[in-house]
């Protein structure tokens, strides 16, 4: 609760100093819009040319894209700043952090405020509003307490692999681009029904790199097309389940690689 | 101030250019990083288009090995043409030390050149390490002539200019809004997605096809591809290498013009 | 009461070897070679309550990772380690609360907001009620005369007003021990004399435990009774300030400005020696113990004509100077 109040403390003081640079949030967040928006361009334009891709609609694989896109404008607003991990710990800003009696982690977090990602978020929820319109799926309450719960549960599976992935800057100090790469592979191809890939490809973004998880097996259990995935379908059903155990696990791990830090200069 | 020889201002961008690679070398960890999502990249592209085709030989025309060609190279093109750091001018800019490029005794936009062709020069040995396995990973073929083959590098040189007066174009806005991060993603999405970088322009559909046409970006990565794959042969190859050339001359008086504007408010801002 | 306990800290950092060259990153990457440098080695001392101790030692000689140790930034390779009853690096929240850090050239405060909205932040972080959070500020916007800068977004302070921004804030939470690291360097000399007036005070009136690290012997000599002095990571010396200097400067000297310049080589005293000699001037040193000072200025005047001189006290700077050249002797020998 202490730490909560905190946080909400801190992320006030960052809005206050971004305030100051108030012209750019419109820019940002059509920044963030376009980043995302380019991928779903191309989705767009293939389908709209070729038809379905693995079987998929139009409508259905918009509905994959808008829950992945809005999983990841979930986690990737509050936690912007983990981006930035290199930098504070190579120029010794985590020791501030470390001398402070709140959660380094939240103090990073909370460092300024993200709002480039927010065009994520808002791309995100647009997209899925317009999405569930036009997907042939019975919105009983079941169905949207799942979707809210898999959207929760993406979230925390994208933010575990980065997390994870980050604390490992504690001892490598770079691994900025190696964060960017899984990112990008998560935002490209998370976005398409994991069917259309080889094997091999299916197994490693389903347990080493969980990706399925995060949009794929949820969309799948939506759309009723548990059917045609290669793994039982109450795996699909568990994903929300999947992200809270990830995250807890790149949250434990996170917290002992801080141990290694070494700070700058000695 | 006399003016310098070209030989020492010729050496002068050579120095600048060498300075821009040895920074872009520094983080060849990064680099070696970025070959491995390049290739992931563009193996699971071969993916999606494979399971677009389906079993549909040919669609527009086109058949799966030419859309896959056209996917690895445009990517590969793409990553060498457009590193990140794709204009020094906002940084400058925003640390204050135009006032220090401008005093140079060599042109601001000439420095801005050379630092993007150091940075695609530190790059080049990367790239032809990468192109070997981003074929063996994605697919490719050969051009279907050497005609189009030296047309290539004509267009992919010319489409490299553009690139450079395109980016430098955005560089200069930094001289305006000062924070330049939101307007370059934008800038790089849609530059990115109407170049063609993405999907062919043939796919597209007839009005997109219309505004990707009447616009410079196709010119950068599109046309030299569809050069290289024999799409655009003949009055229409001539045709297109005019065209990447008319491009060049009109984004090189625009971006005369608006450098003339920016220094004006350099000079009246004091940097 | 002890507040500080350090025995036996040794501290190695151990780093993936570089390679250079082509494909240097990628070797340094997936080869697994490392180099191990020890930057503390096995030091030890007590700080009792209100103590104001000067840390020091020339660059690298391990006093930021000692420093980093006590605050709990740092995990100690072996040894003891215990602040005010807590082990800093196992219970980093408890330790942080009994300790306030001012490090000179990072800043802790919120860059693109006002001062004040800092104090506020820095209040809750540590819980501040507010009975106590106003008389602080009120008290030490007086004493360090940031009135006129409260409200001032802190990107655009000076350097010294910032620096006493930093140690308002380190201080709000009135923590027990205070760590200063280098917290006058690049202040200019009003600047320097405000925040030590302010770190003599606190350390007299709230009892505050201070240590300090600087490069500035002056803030040692002004507010120091004790130093510890390291060096390659080893303690060298830990004592007073004045004992140090009978023990390293066992004399004082006299410098004395002839009217005949060239007369200047031909000063001799009886138990005194010439230290130095240029320009017209000599330095006679002589040891207080044997001879008086009195004396060896009337021996002077008794054979030369002097147009000015001055009784020299031997310097911190000198005597630490010493030290380590002593030091590298004895080392180079072994």
């Amino acid at each position: 609760m202490r730490t909560f109040k905190l946080y909400a403390a801190l992320v006030g003081a960052g809005l206050r100093g971004e305030a100051q640079y108030r012209g750019n949030l419109l820019v940002m967040l059509v920044a963030g819009m376009a980043y995302q928006g380019i991928g779903l361009a191309f989705v767009w334009v293939v389908v709209d040319r070729f038809g379905a891709i693995g079987g998929w609609t139009l409508g259905e694989v918009f509905f994959l894209y808008a829950l992945r896109l809005t999983a990841h404008g979930l986690w990737v607003v509050p936690f912007s700043q983990l981006n930035q991990l290199d930098l504070v710990v190579r120029e010794g800003e985590f020791d501030r952090y470390l001398v402070r009696p709140l959660n380094p982690l939240v103090q990073v977090l909370t460092r300024r405020v993200g709002l480039m990602q927010a065009g994520d978020l808002v791309g995100g929820l647009l997209l899925l509003a317009y999405a569930t319109t036009i997907v042939d799926v019975d919105w009983s309450p079941g169905a949207v307490g799942f979707l809210l719960l898999a959207v929760v549960g993406g979230a925390l599976v994208e933010v575990a692999v980065q997390l994870g992935l980050s604390g490992l800057t504690f001892r490598l100090l770079s691994t900025r681009m190696l964060r960017i790469q899984v990112d990008s592979v998560f935002g490209t191809f998370g976005n398409y029904p994991l069917k259309i890939f080889p094997s091999v490809a299916r197994f490693l973004f389903t347990i080493v790199l969980p990706m399925a998880f995060v949009a794929y097996f949820p969309a799948s259990v939506l759309l009723d097309r548990t059917g045609e995935l290669a793994v039982p379908s109450w795996f699909a059903y568990g994903s929300p389940l999947v992200g809270a155990a990830l995250f807890t696990l790149a949250y434990l791990f996170w917290s002992r690689q801080t141990s290694h830090y070494t700070s700058s200069g000695h | 101030m006399s003016r310098p020889t070209p030989k020492a201002v010729l050496e002068a961008y050579g120095a600048i250019a060498r300075v821009n690679a040895g920074s872009a070398l520094a983080y060849r960890a990064d680099y070696v990083v970025g070959i491995l999502g390049l290739l992931v990249q563009v193996f699971l592209l071969r993916m999606v288009w494979e399971a677009v085709y389906a079993d549909r030989g040919s669609v527009d025309g086109v058949d799966l090995s030419t859309t896959i060609a056209y996917a690895t190279l445009a990517t590969v093109q793409y990553w060498l043409s457009n590193p990140w750091n794709f204009s020094v001018i906002p940084q400058r800019v925003r640390e204050g030390k135009i006032a220090i490029d401008l005093s140079r005794p060599v042109s601001f936009l000439g420095q801005v050149v050379a630092g993007q062709v150091g940075t695609t020069a530190a790059l080049a040995p990367f790239a032809l390490v990468a192109v070997p396995f981003t074929v063996l990973v994605g697919g490719a073929q050969p051009p279907p002539s050497v005609g189009a083959g030296l047309a290539y590098v004509v267009s992919l040189g010319l489409a490299y200019v553009i690139t450079i007066l395109l980016s430098s174009l955005v560089g200069l806005s930094t001289f305006w809004t000062l924070e330049v991060g939101g307007f370059f993603m934008i800038y790089r999405m849609v530059s990115q997605f109407l170049a063609g970088a993405l999907v062919p322009l043939w796919f597209m559909p007839d009005w997109l096809r219309t505004v990707a046409e009447v616009l410079p970006f196709q010119a950068a990565t599109y046309t030299p591809l569809a050069v290289y794959l024999g799409r655009l042969a003949g009055p229409d190859l001539a045709a297109a290498l005019i065209v990447q050339a008319g491009w060049i001359v009109l984004l090189w008086l625009v971006l005369r013009l608006v450098w003339s504007r920016a220094l004006h408010r350099v000079v009246v801002q004091g940097g | 009461m002890t507040v500080v306990r350090a025995h036996d800290l040794v501290k190695e950092f151990r780093r993936p070897k570089r390679f250079t060259g082509a494909f240097g990153g990628l070797r340094t990457l997936l080869t697994r070679q490392y180099t191990t440098t020890r930057a503390v080695d096995g030091v030890s001392f007590d700080i009792e309550a209100g103590e104001l101790v000067g840390y020091l030692g020339p660059n690298g000689a391990g006093k930021s990772t000692t420093i980093k140790m006590l605050t709990g930034i740092l995990v100690p390779t072996s040894g003891q380690v215990e602040v005010a009853g807590v082990v800093p690096w196992k219970e980093r929240e408890r330790n942080a609360r009994h300790i306030g850090v001012v490090f000179g050239q990072r800043s802790q405060l919120w860059w693109d907001l006002p001062l004040r909205d800092s104090f506020r932040l820095i209040g809750k972080l540590y819980d501040v009620p507010r009975e106590q959070y106003h008389p602080n500020l009120e008290r030490f916007t007086e004493l360090l005369d940031m009135a006129d800068f409260l409200d001032t977004p802190v990107r655009q302070l000076s350097l010294g007003q910032r620096m006493r921004g930093d140690l308002a804030a380190a201080m709000l939470y009135n923590p027990r021990i205070l760590y200063l690291d280098e917290p006058t360097i690049g202040l200019d000399v009003v600047a320097k004399e405000r925040m030590r007036a302010f770190v003599a005070e606190l350390n007299r009136d709230e009892g505050t435990t201070v240590i300090l690290t600087t490069h500035d012997l002056d803030d040692v000599e002004r507010l120091c009774s004790r130093i510890v002095l390291i060096d390659h990571g080893r303690v060298l010396y830990d004592g007073e300030v004045a004992a140090l200097k009978a023990r390293y400067a066992p004399y004082r000297e006299v410098m004395v400005h002839l009217a005949h310049p060239d007369e200047a080589t031909a000063v001799e005293v009886p138990h005194a020696e010439r230290a130095r000699a240029e320009d017209g001037k000599v330095w006679l040193r002589f040891d207080p113990e044997t001879v008086q000072v009195a004396d060896v200025i009337a021996a002077v005047l008794a054979r030369h004509q002097v147009s000015d001189l001055a009784i020299i006290e031997p310097e911190l700077e000198g005597v630490i100077h010493q030290i380590y050249a002593q030091r590298s002797v004895i080392s180079a020998r072994e």
